[in-house]
């Protein structure tokens, strides 16, 4: 045995100091994520109206996940950033009177606990008067429990509205179950529209293979979709709910292939997808369509899968061709993905235009309510709100709820990436059930790589 | 059909357990450090077999033989600096230690190559998605045999340096005593600052696997941990032999319970582990002093 930690004289300094030093490591790598993002976009502490009239400052905060498992929901939120920053730079004039705008940004570092901390942080500490949080039940959440229990306005976005309105205690009969918190996404019902517009396009025998997990996610999904998809007379064949980190899928390839289901559908972490789906190439499984939700978002996770990536059919909630502008700072749904891609040096996610839309939401309430440092006013003026943002207009009170508006999710399609395009995949929309406004690029080709 | 075929894949799968939980079981049986860091240290080996082959263009087993020369000069330095002074603070101190550099690990690799998730598989062509078809419910990947081959000689070469070099003398003979190791020539310094070297190496190895079997990104060592670390109490603590087997009673408990029911696969793993913590194998396991 070394010797035990009693025997020990007395703690010699260099270990003391090594644990410091790891310490104050650790804590510079946590502090440092938003504080670099928020350098790299270069405005820091715009906003504050400067040399103006003005001695009243609104603040906004802002939560995301920037680091740990969901970081890359988080990854082009430093660009948005940037732009709500310059957007408010010249402050808001409310009722007459001219406020300035400041916007502090806090990572919920994927984590629930960490999510809630950084939300009373930002209520107690820094007073703010409006709370924006996304991606992820893990993130969302709980920064909206926090506000609603402290009285803050809260505008999320990101999560299926049923994981959020649901996973947070509602009944299913309550028309407004939440008095600060709103909340605009998709929901199960956009997912079996989308469903149902994209899979006939390719001919198949209607049996559908599901690897739905055994998360929040999963579970919604096999509750409400299942269901729905037998209506229309879709079989399904489940296996079972697996784990999320499973590292070996064989028994559920051997039951699809031998139920011969020629569409497959699954809500996995990137991660798990990719272990299956290498799996299924090597025994030989093959469906007609790849119908992939909740990975296969970002292009990096669809690109990881090298060929066999190529044909998977996804779902967006926003993509560059979304005819509709930022109306907080004027910028369309093209240009935000060009300026991004061109500031970054990456593709564009789908991620940005739901991030933009959380500050168009967050000015018009703001501007909605008499006094926006009454937030009992702002949370009354968001449920009235109709508002143009990137994913589209967004009109509270017409939703399936008080507190949320359901919006759209479309069905499309991973492609190679046109010649010439600095990309190697592409993102095609194959229908717009729920936003026929959207053009559709083309139709879904079966899954041959 | 379909049963052989559920344990075939969890002897491959075993196999990558067995990998993994190689350098685990390695610091453990010479220093009884456990290395919490061991997962992501695999990822840190992982991330710079992606960087050498994407910088370069060159395959993934030619960036790793340009990786694990590093990997080992890291795990030689990591003793060397940090854990040779936290071992001297006494059992605790080396487990909080590995605990902060996975932590540090994680949020370094994420500063420097963002949250994109990344694989190796597509630049390995077939070998990551290939197989022999022997039958219609029955395959051998070629990744799975090439995965379960490299366990075996590594895990193999290893004990037959501790049990017939003299390299493997000086290793067993400081891990059943440090002290009197040190009295006969034996520095207890540098046997640790090589048997990290080499953990650390393997753990890279076992991370290039895992990029080709998967994807990976900044945060994904944690999960794997936990199966090395079941791996490794169920060959029993130390025993490099046993870690083999241990991975692949792992990775067979897994498939079997999948195939019963996809919900019992962890479960089924989690359940074998716990048989063996509370079967008198298990007493002697937790009682028993480190060799290897």
């Amino acid at each position: 045995m070394p010797t035990s930690p009693m025997s020990e004289p007395s703690p010699e300094p260099g270990r003391r100091q090594i644990l410091r030093t790891a310490g104050l490591g650790i804590s510079a790598m946590a502090l440092g994520s938003p504080l670099l993002a928020a350098c790299k976009v270069g405005s820091g502490d715009s906003g504050s109206g400067g040399g103006k009239d003005t001695t009243d400052t609104l603040k906004i905060g802002f939560v995301s996940p920037r680091t740990g498992a969901a970081a890359g929901f988080g990854e082009p939120d430093a660009y948005v950033l940037g732009l709500a920053r310059k957007a408010f730079a010249g402050g808001l004039t409310i009722g007459g009177k001219k406020y300035a705008v400041k916007i502090i940004d806090k990572d919920g570092q994927s984590n629930p606990q960490r999510g809630s901390q950084v939300a009373s942080d930002l209520i107690n500490g820094e007073g703010v008067d409006l709370m924006l949080t996304t991606s992820t039940p893990e993130t969302v959440n709980p920064v909206s429990d926090a506000c609603e229990a402290a009285g803050v306005p809260c505008i999320s976005t990101v999560v299926p509205w049923e994981a959020w309105y649901f996973g947070r205690g509602a009944k299913p009969s309550q028309k407004q179950a939440y008095k600060y918190t709103f909340h605009f996404c998709f929901g199960v019902e956009q997912f079996h529209q989308a469903y149902t517009h994209l899979w006939p396009q390719v001919k198949t025998n209607k049996k559908v293979g599901v690897m739905w997990p055994n998360d929040s996610d999963g579970n919604a999904i096999r509750e409400s979709l299942g269901p729905l998809l037998k209506k229309d007379g879709y079989g399904i064949v489940d296996p079972g709910a697996y784990t999320d980190g499973t590292n070996d899928y064989s028994s559920q390839i051997s039951r699809f292939k031998s139920d011969h289901c020629e569409i497959f559908n699954t809500f996995p972490i990137p991660s798990d997808f990719a272990t299956f789906w290498r799996q299924a190439a090597q025994q030989g499984y093959k469906p007609k369509i790849v119908q992939v939700a909740k990975t296969g978002l970002f292009p990096s996770q669809v690109e990881a899968l090298g060929p066999l990536g190529i044909g998977i059919a996804g779902g967006a909630y926003w993509t560059p061709t979304f005819p509709y502008s930022s109306s907080l700072t004027k910028i369309s749904s093209k240009d935000l993905a060009d300026g991004y891609q061109k500031s970054s040096g990456k593709q564009w996610t789908q991620q940005l235009g739901p991030s933009l839309a959380l500050f168009d939401v967050a000015a018009a309430a703001l501007q909605a309510a008499t006094d926006p440092r009454d937030k009992k006013a702002v949370a009354q003026a968001i449920g009235r709100l109709d508002v143009q943002t990137p994913v589209g207009r967004l009109q509270w009170g017409k939703g399936p709820n008080a507190n949320v508006v359901a919006a759209p999710i479309l069905g499309g399609q991973w492609v190679q990436a046109a010649k010439g395009s600095p990309y190697k995949l592409d993102f095609v929309l194959c229908e717009n059930s729920s936003d026929p406004n959207v053009p559709v690029a083309a139709r879904l080709r079966p899954y041959t790589s | 059909m379909s049963w052989i075929n559920a344990v075939v894949q969890g002897l491959f799968l075993g196999g990558l357990y067995a990998l993994f939980a190689c350098g685990l079981s390695l610091m453990f049986g010479v220093m009884r450090i456990i290395n919490l860091a061991h997962g992501d240290l695999a990822v840190l080996g992982a991330f710079g077999v992606w960087w050498v082959s994407s910088e370069t263009g060159i395959s993934p087993f030619l960036a790793l033989l340009v990786v694990l020369p590093v990997m080992l000069a890291l795990g030689y330095a990591l003793q060397r600096t940090v854990l040779a002074r936290s071992l001297r603070g006494g059992e605790l101190t080396p487990l909080l230690t590995t605990f902060g550099l996975a932590i540090v690990l994680q949020n370094a690799l994420l500063q420097i190559f963002s949250p994109d998730v990344r694989s190796l598989g597509p630049s390995v062509g077939s070998l990551a998605t290939g197989s022999w078809r022997l039958a219609d419910q029955l395959s051998i990947p070629y990744l799975g045999v090439l995965i379960l081959a490299v366990a075996v000689t590594v895990l193999g070469g290893l004990q037959f340096v501790l049990r017939r070099t003299g390299f493997g003398r000086e290793m067993r003979a400081t891990a059943q005593d440090p002290d009197t190791a040190a009295l006969v020539g034996v520095p207890a310094a540098s046997v640790y600052a090589r048997a990290t070297a080499i953990a650390v190496a393997v753990a890279a190895l076992a991370g290039t696997f895992l990029a080709i079997h998967s994807t990976f990104d900044a945060s994904s060592g944690p999960t794997q941990l936990i199966f090395a670390f079941e791996a490794v109490v169920i060959g029993g603590l130390g025993s490099l032999w046993g870690t083999l087997a241990g991975g692949v009673v792992l990775g067979i408990a897994q498939t079997i319970g999948a195939h019963i029911d996809p919900q019992y696969s962890i479960l089924a793993g989690h359940l074998v582990f716990l048989v063996i913590l509370a079967s008198p194998r298990g007493r002697f396991i937790a009682l028993r002093r480190a060799h290897a």
